[in-house]
């Protein structure tokens, strides 16, 4: 490799360095606590998913650039070039990353093992190693943005079909999905397709809000990318449009990452703060349901349920009862995995991996141990409010025959809620 | 022997302690000024208020409650060697001064006979930590993850605590010698008691002291900075 590119991906790391990011390559021991906390490594035993490994690949950079020690006894440190040997290595153990953050839960130092992975996607991109699917991903969603015109009226279109499934399942012929509404109390910022809009239109227009869906979706291929300027442009679509429409909130679908993107991620990029609040869907439901907002009939499900916590919503959100609290409202039978919440195992589907088909074996591999955890609840019914992790529990429902239904906390609270046209429920939610 | 002695328990404890307080502080200097990451890398559920999280903090450092779930033997061994550091740290404190209060209540003889039981249990299970530390790091993964530094810190680790082991199990040297030369090092005029220097237990003392003094001059530049930055790591842990 030259000499030219590989000051440039040194420079990189100078660029993105910051305090925690030093102190991470600092102080780790290598005591490989981290070992057994994270799903891949537990579940294929292949070293170059140790967390701490994906981290020594960047510390042997830093350890050769960025300390003195380092520059003049590399082999006390295996410090080395970002030379195409280890690029090619920290594409695999990077882009695998799904970034749980389960291996910081357990770390004694808490060291952010998918902070400095963010990093080393930095890297990889200014190789030209950036993952193709998600850099074509993200490139797509900017596409969208840049060229809106073009699309307006085939999103509205499709808007206006889930409206007349709106109208049957309420009874309502005046029921809306409204779009670009101006002084709207809340932007709705869903997923491509019907399935996340449809139980949120329906639910907004029982609790009777005054609420706006955004023409954007949520998902953040930029995030999963690595590339933060991509990632917050991506997120800019909706939250421009937030403030455009000077909305008091910005509601966030049953998505992972999204909601962490706009919740903890975006204010950081832009530098500046909301001027509204970010929630997830669940938060809201959960507060119309206790205020009597919405109302679901009690032991609605009476099939036994269990809720997985996706990573990005719990560990790394925050929201731990409100999901719990809304399947409690509405099903007879509801069954934690262990272990849960904050130390609940990943599904494997998170950091884009389920758009990374030559990932499918893999991923399909390492979530064996969430595979064993539905399994031990005899749970019938799965709920999680990410798209990723639904995808990949699917997964393992097919590959390892669990025989459950994977479904959206949205999806149960429509399946529960007293609805005039709710006969027509099974047709439209999928 | 003197010449030994000289170096490593004289000069090189002057060089290695002005390498370490420089080096600590320049390391905690450049993390200081170095910006903070704009996002906040928090985990949850996250302490509410401000001394919730300095609570959380030194508990996360001191205990590592999570690290002791998943891995009960290894956090053991780190719990025990950082517990017995911290106690024979503490019981050289006597080359300062004696115990004045401790030695009131337990006689002269009382004194030795619980330092050498409370500093021969430190320098056994310090040993033992550091002999499974290098065990671990034998094998498997442990070994494909470890680097030189790794193990170049184990056989310091190794070096100075057999020492002190040696000392204290086989030397006959009592506390109030080791003090007169240590005390005579605070006021920069060195001296070797003649007890030392006539005593085959001046050679362990010798080695003891090398040891000690890479180990501290290598402090500054290695993974051990987590003395200071595991603190601060942890605190960004429920920002």
């Amino acid at each position: 490799m030259e000499t030219q590119q590989m000051t440039t991906l040194v420079g990189v790391l100078d660029q993105k360095m910051n305090r925690q990011l030093k102190q991470y390559l600092d102080i780790c021991a290598r005591c490989a606590i981290c070992k057994d906390a994270c799903h891949q490594y537990v579940a294929t035993q292949d070293f170059k998913y140790l967390p701490a490994r994906r981290a020594e690949l960047i510390r042997q950079i830093y350890k050769k650039y960025f300390t003195k020690t380092g520059e003049f006894v590399p082999a006390l440190y295996e410090a080395r070039d970002p030379d195409e040997n280890l690029l090619d290595e920290l594409y695999e153990s990077t882009y695998a990353c799904t970034g749980c953050r389960r291996c910081m839960y357990y770390c004694p130092f808490s060291i952010d093992t998918a902070w400095i992975l963010s990093v080393a996607k930095a890297i990889l991109i200014a190789a030209g190693k950036g993952n193709e699917m998600l850099g074509q991903l993200a490139d797509a969603a900017l596409f969208k943005s840049d060229n809106f015109e073009m699309f307006k009226d085939i999103i509205v279109d499709g808007f206006k079909d889930i409206e007349q499934q709106v109208k049957g399942l309420t009874g309502d012929p005046d029921a809306e999905i409204p779009v670009d509404k101006q002084g709207a109390d809340i932007l709705y910022v869903a997923l491509a397709g019907a399935h996340s809009i449809l139980p949120a239109a329906v639910i907004f227009h029982e609790a009777k809000v005054s609420w706006t869906l955004s023409y954007f979706e949520a998902a953040n291929y930029g995030y999963f990318f690595g590339d933060a300027v991509k990632a917050r442009k991506i997120a800019d679509r909706f939250m421009d449009e937030a403030k455009r429409l000077g909305v008091k909130e910005v509601v966030i679908t049953e998505c992972g990452h999204a909601y962490r993107v706009a919740e903890i991620f975006h204010e950081a990029w832009s530098g500046e703060k909301h001027p509204f609040k970010v929630r997830h869907i669940l938060e809201v439901i959960d507060e119309y349901i206790t205020d009597g907002r919405i109302k679901v009939r009690p032991d609605a499900i009476k099939e036994p349920v269990t809720y997985h916590d996706p990573c990005q919503i719990g560990r790394n959100g925050g929201i731990f009862e409100q999901p719990r609290n809304i399947v409690r409202a509405l099903a007879s039978d509801f069954r934690d995995m262990t272990p849960n919440r904050e130390q609940q195992w990943c599904c494997g589907g998170g950091g884009g991996l389920v758009a990374i088909s030559e990932m499918d074996e893999f991923r399909i591999k390492s979530g064996t141990i969430k595979a064993e955890q539905i399994k031990a609840t005899g749970a019938r019914i799965i709920a999680s409010p990410c798209e990723n992790c639904r995808l990949q529990m699917e997964g393992l429902n097919d590959s390892m025959e669990l025989g459950i239904e994977v479904k959206a906390i949205m999806d149960l609270v429509l399946e529960a809620m007293p609805l005039p046209g709710s006969f027509a429920k099974d047709a439209s939610t999928d | 022997m003197e010449t030994f002695l000289n170096i490593s328990a004289v000069y090189g404890v002057y060089l290695s302690i002005s390498v370490f307080v420089i080096g600590m502080s320049w390391r905690t200097y450049q993390w200081a000024t170095t910006p903070k990451s704009p996002v906040r890398l928090g985990m949850f559920p996250k302490p509410k208020t401000g001394a919730g999280r300095v609570l959380k903090m030194l508990k996360d450092t001191l205990i590592a409650p999570q690290s002791a779930r998943i891995e009960p033997l290894m956090w053991a061994f780190a719990f025990a060697i950082h517990v017995a550091a911290l106690g024979a740290f503490i019981g050289h404190g006597r080359l300062l001064h004696e115990f004045t209060p401790l030695v009131t209540w337990l006689g002269e003889d009382g004194m030795n006979t619980f330092a050498a039981w409370s500093g021969g249990t430190a320098g056994i299970v310090m040993l033992a930590a550091v002999v499974f530390w290098i065990a671990r790091r034998t094998f498997g993964p442990f070994k494909q993850l470890s680097v030189p530094e790794d193990y170049l810190l184990l056989a310091l680790l190794f070096g100075v605590i057999i020492m002190g082991d040696h000392m204290r199990f086989v030397g006959t040297i009592h506390a109030a010698t080791y003090r007169e030369w240590f005390q005579s090092l605070l006021v920069f005029k060195p001296e070797i008691p003649a007890e030392i220097l006539g005593s085959s237990t001046g050679w362990s003392l010798g080695a003891h002291m090398l040891f000690t003094d890479l180990f501290l001059i290598y402090f500054p530049f290695s993974k051990l900075v987590h003395a200071v930055g595991a603190f601060s790591a942890n605190l960004v842990r429920s920002e």
